[in-house]
């Protein structure tokens, strides 16, 4: 029953931000990440953005530089738990965030009929540009 | 006498919802000591001001934004 309930389950589109122990070799941040979605059970590799190390807006600790990592993934909700549960116990981990993606981020690469409504629509208001 | 509206920086920018992680942006719309900067000053529309609230919120959580600027530690 478990298992049936393992495949029906739905998955939804997550964003995990990691700040990584910037102490660590890239190799092993690249296993850790690895090893900590295979909690996730994902049917599709996650995609990892690297951000690299970078100095933190404040000291968390000891730390005041952070390796930075994105991953987006499609996870099933019930396998979250257990990889929060993880990644708290991780001590190279620094900090984490995941949050559900319910909206494109940022500005999206516009089609190319929105470009050309922009592009008319701008020619009259580009005088008040500051 | 009431000011002319001023544009929304964002919608201009064509941004459609406020990335958490683009700490440029976000950086536009704080004061000196790290707070949110009202929409009155900014400019933001209402709704941008909503996800940008809450965009700077979680950047402060990542530490890509300070809570507190200016101060040591």
């Amino acid at each position: 029953m478990a298992t049936h309930k393992m495949r029906m389950a739905p998955t939804r589109p997550y964003e995990i931000v990691y700040i990584i122990d910037s102490a660590l070799e890239d190799a092993a941040i690249a296993e850790k990440l690895e090893k900590h979605h295979g909690l996730l059970e994902l049917a599709e590799p996650a995609e990892i953005e690297h951000w690299g190390r970078r100095q933190l807006a404040y000291k968390i600790g000891r730390h005041e530089a952070g390796y930075y990592a994105i991953a987006q993934v499609q996870a099933a909700p019930g396998t979250l738990p257990e990889f929060e549960r993880a990644l708290k116990l991780d001590d190279t981990i620094v900090r984490y965030m995941v949050s559900l993606v319910e909206h494109v981020l940022g500005a999206p690469l516009l089609s190319e009929e929105e470009l050309a409504a922009r592009a008319a629509a701008d020619d009259d208001d580009d005088e008040d540009d500051e | 006498m009431r000011r002319p509206k001023k544009p929304c920086p964002i919608t201009e920018a064509g941004i459609r919802f406020v990335d958490y992680k683009d700490d440029r942006l976000l950086a536009r719309f704080i004061t000196d000591y790290g707070k949110i900067l009202p929409s009155r000053l900014s400019g933001v529309d209402a709704r941008h001001q909503r996800q940008l609230s809450r965009a700077v919120k979680k950047a402060r959580f990542l530490a890509l934004l300070p809570y507190v600027k200016g101060q040591q530690g």
